[in-house]
């Protein structure tokens, strides 16, 4: 009987037949959404082929009239994965986020009537700069007129290359070109001004006025703002090529902004053959004065390390009185070069002539005894831009991260930077000390130059004997 | 961002060029649009530049014609002053020599460019007087180019910045993993060409579309004419294209070659290049008088006086040399 007697909950046949009456049933349901799914996905297909079939007709009216019909559906069809978010917008993109890029117009120059001039500044080696007032808002802006000094190759390529690379650039720490104004008479375009922001100082003047060096902090603070804009420019293929302590202006209220954009132009990677008549002598990187036609960022980088040096001691670092000389006083504080130190240097064009002493392994860099005052790892980034070696000197970038700013003094404030009186805003200022730019055309040659005697004389250094170069 | 954007054309800009060019038919405007870009293509060509810089040449001489008028200058003239400047400002200068060189000798009655649609051994063997350049004639040349340059760059209000979309375009085909296939170079080659005759467009798709539209869709066109499979989703969204904007350049990049035999068919098979002394005829023809009245007039009458100058000159040198 017990076997007989089933368990209420045994299964029997019923249960099974109900079982797979149930399963059957999902098998179907499954197979009814798969064949939905399968449907949809060839209409997809085919709406995709159906509109690549579109673009195939090239006859405009054609394309127009299929959008226009079967617009709405294709669009549903095509993006499957939007189908449950309801209706889709048929705004611009679709409900999908698509870069969109704000786009400046272009137009004619304004006159520079619509400026009233105030004072002049200066007389940079590319033209005058005048302060001036934009008539319409009132505000006070620097007025630059371009030279026009080669006529027969029409408006120069060094002030086309500064405008050129200053309306590319957007950035704090560069001055901002508002725009280009031209002379009231149109029939002949010879009068260009750039119109640029106004600051009231340079560094130059500013150094030469002031009574005591600026603090660590403040240094800091500038170096910083230099180094991040040169850093802008590097990353936008930008090479200066005529940093210097006259080509960087500082407001009154902390902020300073790389200037000049003369010798300014794009660079490529690998670099392109260049000029090496560039950069202020003061400035200008050892490989350059060696006659390299290949050069990069690097050159940017020794001016910025020449800039450090000068702010720490209001004096040019390295005031050669000409190519020659200029390249002893380098070696004379940064050591000797060797095949070591900078691999290949004997193969740049003007470095055959050179005659270097014989033994120059104890001939290392004078600069941490230059600069008692500046913690070890302050020379050591001063140290780094001044690597005769164009590879070993640090990138913008790098820069930016050396602990020589994190550690104390901090960066000063820029809100809480000194102000100075401002000879720009008032007077026209004397025409400064610093050698311009070098003129484009012919490059000079070193000629066979004899630097053993530098160091020959190192003993009798405090007596004031100096170096003796010797021209053979 | 500015190496991947361009200026564009506004709007009313665009919609003021019939007046500003009255009363030069639509027609008539896409002719001269197309033959000088065409002649600066060619010009440099000749002078060995490379593309970018021709490129560019063509997008800044569209964007002068945007805000003065087509027949202010000689339509060759505008080309040799827009071509030497963009030139002048890049790593590839020429010299004004060179340019007013080879735009003598295509502007000559039997350079290549007069031939271009002939076949190879029918063209006669050009002329070397035709296009030798006195140097009289050098010299107001080389004064109509400068003068111009200082115009085109009054007009753009300085801005030479053009970003070109050939570098987006093999970028694209990387994204799209086009060179893995053995179709790669030969689309790259095609979206390079479809770029650069896309320069010629009387649509002025330089001056209306960003690069990155332009390069998806040269992409696309010359994707779908190599067969090249493509992935199965709107992928020009990834490149921030709208499949309208999309849609609309590959009509305007196909309809160029169309377009450009019918150009061949009003101007003749031996026209490389059109002057404003044939615009202005061809406007007579159609009935819609000279230009501007004096406007045109004027200008011919200077440029008689330039050319009396010139020979004045080359008498004298003439003269100095026996």
């Amino acid at each position: 009987m017990t076997s007989k007697m089933k368990s209420r909950w045994a299964d029997d046949e019923e249960d099974a037949a109900a079982e797979a009456a149930r399963k059957r049933e999902k098998e179907e349901k499954k197979r009814v959404k798969a064949e939905k799914q399968r449907k949809a996905d060839e209409a997809a297909a085919q709406a995709l082929k159906a509109q690549q079939q579109a673009f195939a007709d090239s006859e405009s009216t054609q394309i127009e009239q299929t959008e226009l019909s079967n617009r709405p559906s294709k669009r549903r069809k095509l993006s499957p994965e939007r189908e449950d978010g309801g209706e889709k917008d048929l705004g611009p993109g679709g409900g999908v986020k698509l870069l969109r890029f704000p786009a400046v117009g272009w137009s004619k120059c304004r006159s520079v009537e619509d400026y009233e001039k105030l004072n002049d500044i200066e007389e940079g080696a590319y033209g005058w700069v005048s302060r001036a007032r934009d008539s319409a808002t009132g505000q006070v802006v620097a007025l630059k007129r371009l030279k026009m000094d080669n006529a027969n190759d029409g408006i120069p390529v060094t002030g086309l290359r500064e405008i050129q690379t200053l309306m590319d650039c957007e950035h704090m720490n560069i001055v901002r070109l508002r725009e280009v104004v031209v002379g009231e008479d149109r029939s002949k375009i010879e009068n260009i001004f750039l119109v640029l922001d106004f600051l009231e100082h340079d560094l130059k003047t500013l150094l030469e006025e002031m009574p005591e060096p600026f603090l660590t902090s403040e240094i800091k603070t500038l170096l910083l703002q230099l180094v991040s804009g040169v850093s802008y420019l590097h990353n936008n293929w930008i090479l200066h090529r005529d940093l210097k302590t006259s080509n960087l202006l500082l407001n009154n209220r902390g902020v300073l902004k790389i200037a000049d954009f003369g010798m300014a132009r794009y660079f490529g990677d690998p670099p392109p053959k260049m000029t090496q008549l560039v950069v202020t002598l003061w400035y200008r990187a050892p490989e350059l004065l060696l006659g390299t036609e290949r050069y990069g960022t690097a050159v940017d980088m020794w001016s910025v390390g020449c800039i450090f040096g000068e702010l720490l001691t209001k004096e040019p670092l390295l005031q050669g009185k000409n190519e020659v000389d200029e390249l002893s006083k380098i070696f004379e504080l940064c050591g000797i070069p060797t095949e070591e130190s900078w691999p290949g240097f004997r193969r740049l064009p003007n470095a055959r002539s050179l005659r270097l002493p014989k033994n120059p392994v104890s001939q290392g860099s004078v600069l941490r005894a230059k600069f008692p005052f500046l913690t070890s790892s302050g020379s050591e980034l001063l140290i780094s831009l001044l690597s005769l070696n164009p590879g070993k000197r640090p990138g913008a970038k790098e820069v930016l991260e050396h602990g020589f700013f994190r550690e104390d003094p901090k960066p000063k404030n820029r809100e809480m930077f000194p102000t100075f009186p401002s000879k720009a805003g008032q007077e026209k200022r004397r025409r400064r000390g610093t050698p311009n730019a070098p003129v484009r055309g012919k490059v000079g040659e070193l000629g066979a130059v004899d630097f053993s005697g530098i160091f020959a004389g190192r003993e009798d250094e405090e007596r004031g004997g100096g170096f003796s170069l010797k021209l053979i | 961002m500015a190496h991947l954007t361009n200026p564009l054309a506004t709007p009313s800009q665009l919609f003021a060029l019939s007046t500003l060019n009255s009363p030069l038919p639509p027609d008539l405007q896409a002719s001269i649009r197309y033959y000088t870009a065409h002649l600066t293509q060619a010009s440099g060509l000749l002078l060995r530049l490379p593309q970018d810089i021709t490129a560019q040449a063509n997008v800044l001489l569209f964007r002068y014609w945007v805000v003065d008028p087509l027949m202010q200058w000689e339509f060759s003239d505008v080309s040799a002053a827009v071509l030497y400047t963009t030139a002048k400002i890049s790593a590839s200068p020429r010299s004004l020599r060179s340019i007013t060189n080879v735009y003598a000798y295509l502007l000559s009655p039997h350079s290549q460019l007069s031939y271009m649609n002939e076949k190879k051994d029918e063209i006669a063997a050009p002329d070397p007087e035709s296009y030798y350049l006195s140097e009289g004639e050098y010299i107001t040349f080389r004064n109509r180019i400068l003068n111009i340059e200082g115009q085109v760059l009054n007009a753009l209000g300085f801005n030479t910045h053009v970003a070109l979309p050939h570098p987006l375009a093999v970028t694209y085909l990387q994204t799209l993993d086009a060179f893995s296939t053995s179709k790669g170079k030969q689309v790259a080659k095609r979206t390079v060409e479809y770029l650069n005759t896309a320069l010629l467009s009387p649509q002025m798709l330089y001056l209306t579309t960003q690069p990155n539209a332009l390069a998806t869709a040269a992409v696309y066109l010359a994707a779908r004419e190599e067969g090249l499979k493509m992935p199965e989703v709107e992928w020009w969204e990834v490149f921030d294209v709208e499949r309208e904007e999309l849609g609309f350049l590959v009509v305007g990049m196909g309809s160029l070659e169309p377009f450009a035999r019918k150009e061949v068919e009003r101007w003749g098979v031996n026209k490389g290049m059109i002057s404003r002394e044939m615009v202005r005829s061809e406007l007579e023809k159609l009935g819609l008088g000279n230009i501007n009245g004096d406007g045109g007039k004027g200008l011919v009458e200077e440029e008689d006086e330039e050319t009396q100058m010139a020979r004045m000159l080359d008498e004298k040198v003439a003269a100095v040399e026996t």
